[in-house]
């Protein structure tokens, strides 16, 4: 069966660290570039959903249509838990949306691929939705920290097009070890020597799984900034097309090269795809018979970032601890009111009164709606944009809070009224401002990641989608 | 209405502070003492038939829940009948009202009310700052206290042209009377300068914006007006009372250049006085934050809505101007010990009526005082008390 690319969206870290600052601080000379990070909110799982509400917006979809979402991650942000529920909650995927998170190496990204491709080839679906998401913990002072890159891609998978098709592809596989975590530990890390890894497993592997394309434009990951360029000129590509998304990110792991293929999409002729990761190479070759639609915008999208120091990076990533306790939130993660209300919270939901239509927010604390007093409601989908209305910034509170936090009160566009923190320090922020709302990771408490929204004025990124 | 009239023959506090060297039951002792002490005619304890404590939290110090009995005890009133009354930072005001009503109904003769709140046992940041982090999870995380009013500070300045320099005016006014105040927790004066180089604690509200962790006691002795003369030689009647509640959120706020709750809980007290905001000749009310003032004395009906920020710098609130407003030095100077606070306020408020606030004293006219208190998350609990002096 033939299967079409039908979107595609972009993301990558709100942070930006530059080589030469992590050098410095293990007293090694010089560094060029810079990788983008997560900002201390962000992880995986936030930017996979930046990424597919871009691409369901790119296609012209609702995430009602989507029929099985398959996410690809490295490091799925619950070790063992409700990741993929969690990305599926947040973008309102509909109750019988199947699929699942495929994570353990950097090949994931393109299992997660594959395995949409097999389940359209099953005939039992017609759309799938592809994310591939990474932001690595990388070993404190290893060579891992100056080149991994935070960034994430989606795309509509569909067995009509119109878009890339996908044409062919070739894997091949050996039994290596090279980037590593252990099941017990919190980093990841290089398990081997640079140049074994270069000419003796990354190299040749590559090498053979791209045999079979004639391919001019390749996208191909590159761990060290080096190797992309070299494996181009062996296998004769006339043109890699990953190499500026490579410069402006670092590598983006299992994300690297459906990220780095992503501007390219917009412009028709074939181009070949080539993934890595444990010892597994794989490609896939696209046709691409008519721009993807959300591919013109990539490039916007994983511009800017917030230009930050090392020691800053290492305190988002828990590297970099104070002393003394911090303060915990008021129930526990697996406590009844998150099992009660993850789903209106995650799903950014209202309850709107069936009288009077006025949306209370969230549901489950409102038995009587707070404009009439009838008790029957409509559970909604709340506009992700508004006018501030009021806001705060808060610049004295205990760990794990940082300063300085701002908290908005917000006039949604659908006519209700919310509050909710600043993805910002507030400095971009007015009665009046136009403000969406993001996906972010507001703490982790006692091991486990919670998320939900944050305001931010509506970006020039925003603005080009709409 | 048909309801015993309430008399106040007794009121006192201990002076407040950072008070590491007394325990939540010294401090009970201390204005326990002051109060008794304070009877005109002399008061024997064993009178007392009924006790309302109010306290806000024991999480501050050590202790999940406060029982009714931890503070008679500790004033040695063993048997005494007894319970603790929590209604956010309106905990004091709130338990007066329900011992007026345990008078006015007849059920009790002679009733304590006694506030005490330790807030400086913990750090601020295992203390009341950590009320950051409770709450739900995500729609109102990072709102520690000064995030329930300093929304309302953007908007008031946004929509009437509210200065920094009028918050501040609020802080001055505060200071300056605190120093007239020997209770006080704050016995300096404060700048308009001072108040705007302060460092930010959450925007637009500055350090001087906001009131200091302060721990405290006050107790008020109250018994029906016909026993009055049994103890006190110039009364001080309980004219009325009222309560109303709203939203606990703030993103449920109608507005948010007022507290609705406030202007629908003194339209209750005045009603049940037979008065109105004219008649006060003076107000103790809740300024945790320069800005709560300024929507207090609005909302009170003491000054047109919008105008709170001016009538504070132009001196209308001071104690020679046309309404003084916490001529104690409000929660900003003298502190906010919680449960303590309604109680402290009454108590400058007896003063006042019977003419013994030295220099602190206003102008009686009508012979009316008012004291408030408002809070609860979002401010969605606001409590109005109206004392007289007049029979």
């Amino acid at each position: 069966m033939t299967c079409w690319i039908r979107g595609i969206g972009v993301a990558a870290g709100g942070w930006r660290l530059p080589t030469k600052d992590v050098n410095a601080a293990w007293g090694r000379p010089g560094g060029r570039g810079q990788s983008a990070v997560v900002a201390a909110d962000e992880d995986a799982l936030t930017l996979g959903w930046a990424a597919a509400t871009r691409a369901l917006d790119a296609a012209g979809m609702t995430p009602e249509q989507v029929e099985s979402m398959w996410w690809g991650t490295s490091r799925a942000p619950f070790g063992e838990g409700p990741s993929w529920t969690h990305l599926a909650a947040t973008l309102r995927l509909g109750p019988t949306c199947g699929g699942t998170v495929i994570s353990g190496s950097t090949h994931s990204g393109c299992d997660a691929l594959a395995a949409a491709l097999d389940a359209l080839e099953s005939g039992r679906l017609a759309t799938t939705l592809v994310v591939m998401s990474d932001a690595l913990n990388p070993a404190v002072g290893g060579s891992l920290e100056a080149v991994a890159g935070a960034g994430a891609v989606a795309v509509i998978v569909g067995s009509t097009g119109p878009g890339a098709r996908i044409t062919g592809t070739g894997s091949v596989w050996a039994p290596v070890l090279d980037r590593y975590r252990g099941d017990s530990e919190d980093e990841t890390r290089d398990a081997y020597d640079g140049r074994l890894f270069r000419e003796q497993i990354f190299l040749p592997l590559m090498g053979k799984a791209a045999t079979g394309s004639d391919a001019g434009r390749w996208s191909i990951p590159d761990p060290d900034g080096r190797m992309a360029a070299t494996l181009g000129q062996r296998i004769g590509a006339a043109e890699v097309v990953s190499a500026p998304s490579r410069s402006e990110l670092g590598d983006c792991g299992a994300a690297a090269t459906l990220v780095g293929s992503a501007a390219a999409l917009g412009a028709t002729g074939p181009i070949s795809l080539l993934f890595y990761g444990a010892g597994r190479a794989t490609r896939f070759d696209l046709d691409v018979d008519s721009a993807v639609p959300g591919a013109e915008r990539s490039q916007v999208d994983l511009s800017g970032g917030r230009l930050v120091g090392y020691p800053q990076v290492l305190r988002s990533r828990r590297r970099l601890v104070t002393t003394g306790e911090s303060v915990e939130m008021a129930v526990p993660p697996g406590s009844a009111m998150f099992v009660r209300g993850n789903h209106e919270t995650l799903g950014f939901l209202g309850g709107r009164c069936t009288k009077c239509a006025t949306i209370n927010i969230p549901p489950s604390i409102h038995p009587t709606c707070i404009s009439c007093g009838a008790t029957e409601f409509d559970e909604v989908a709340l506009a992700r944009t508004g006018t501030v209305h009021t806001f705060v910034i808060n610049q004295t509170m205990p760990q794990p809070f940082e300063a300085p936090l701002p908290l908005i009160v917000t006039d949604l566009d659908d006519g209700s009224r919310i509050q909710l923190q600043g993805a910002t320090d507030g400095s971009d922020i007015a009665v009046g401002t136009r403000v969406e709302a993001v996906l972010r990771r507001y703490t982790i408490e006692r091991g486990v990641p919670i998320y939900g929204w944050k305001f931010q004025p509506i970006t020039t990124r925003a603005e080009v989608a709409s | 209405m048909t309801w015993n009239r309430v008399a106040v023959i007794g009121a006192g506090l201990i002076k407040m502070g950072e008070l590491f060297d007394q325990s939540y039951e010294q401090m009970a002792k201390g204005a326990f003492d002051a109060a008794v002490g304070s009877v005109d005619q002399g008061f024997d304890p064993s009178l007392i038939d009924a006790v309302f404590v109010a306290t806000q939290r024991g999480t501050l110090w050590g202790q999940e829940g406060i029982g009714g009995n931890t503070v008679p005890w500790a004033l040695g009133l063993h048997g005494v009948a007894a319970t603790r009354i929590e209604n956010a930072c309106p905990t004091g005001s709130y338990a007066f009202r329900v011992g007026c009503m345990a008078v006015a109904s007849g059920v009790h003769d002679v009733v304590l009310v006694i506030g005490v709140e330790k807030m400086r046992d913990k750090s601020s940041e295992e203390g009341l700052l950590a009320r950051a982090a409770a709450g739900h999870p995500i729609y109102t995380r990072g709102e520690s206290a000064p995030v329930l009013f300093a929304p309302f500070a953007t908007r008031h300045m946004h929509e009437f042209g509210t200065t920094r320099e009028m918050l501040a005016s609020v802080a001055v006014k505060n200071h300056h009377n605190g120093v007239l105040d020997p209770y006080a927790h704050f016995q300096n004066e404060v700048t308009i300068e001072q108040c705007l180089a302060a460092p930010p604690v959450c925007s637009p509200l500055h350090l001087l914006d906001c009131c200091p962790q302060t721990d405290g006691a006050a107790a008020i002795l109250i018994t029906s007006a016909e026993r009055a003369a049994e103890f006190s030689d110039r009364h001080v009647y309980v004219a009325g009372f009222g309560v109303a509640t709203e939203s606990p959120y703030l993103h449920e706020k109608q507005t948010f250049v007022g507290l609705p709750a406030t202007t629908l809980a003194s339209s209750r007290a005045y009603a049940m006085a037979g008065i109105g905001p004219s008649d006060i000749d003076m107000a103790e009310v809740h300024d945790c934050f320069t800005i709560t003032e300024i929507l207090d004395i609005e909302d009170l009906g003491f000054v047109e809505k919008g105008r709170g920020g001016i009538a504070s710098i132009e001196g209308e609130t001071a104690i020679d101007g046309r309404i003084p407003i916490n001529t104690s030095g409000g929660l900003l100077a003298k502190g906010h010990p919680i449960g303590a606070t309604g109680i402290a306020q009454l108590t400058e408020c007896w003063w006042q009526l019977r003419e013994d606030a030295g220099p602190r004293q206003v102008k009686l006219r009508n012979g009316f005082a008012l004291q408030h208190n408002v809070g609860g998350r979002g401010s969605g609990v606001s409590v109005v008390n109206i004392l007289t002096r007049n029979p």
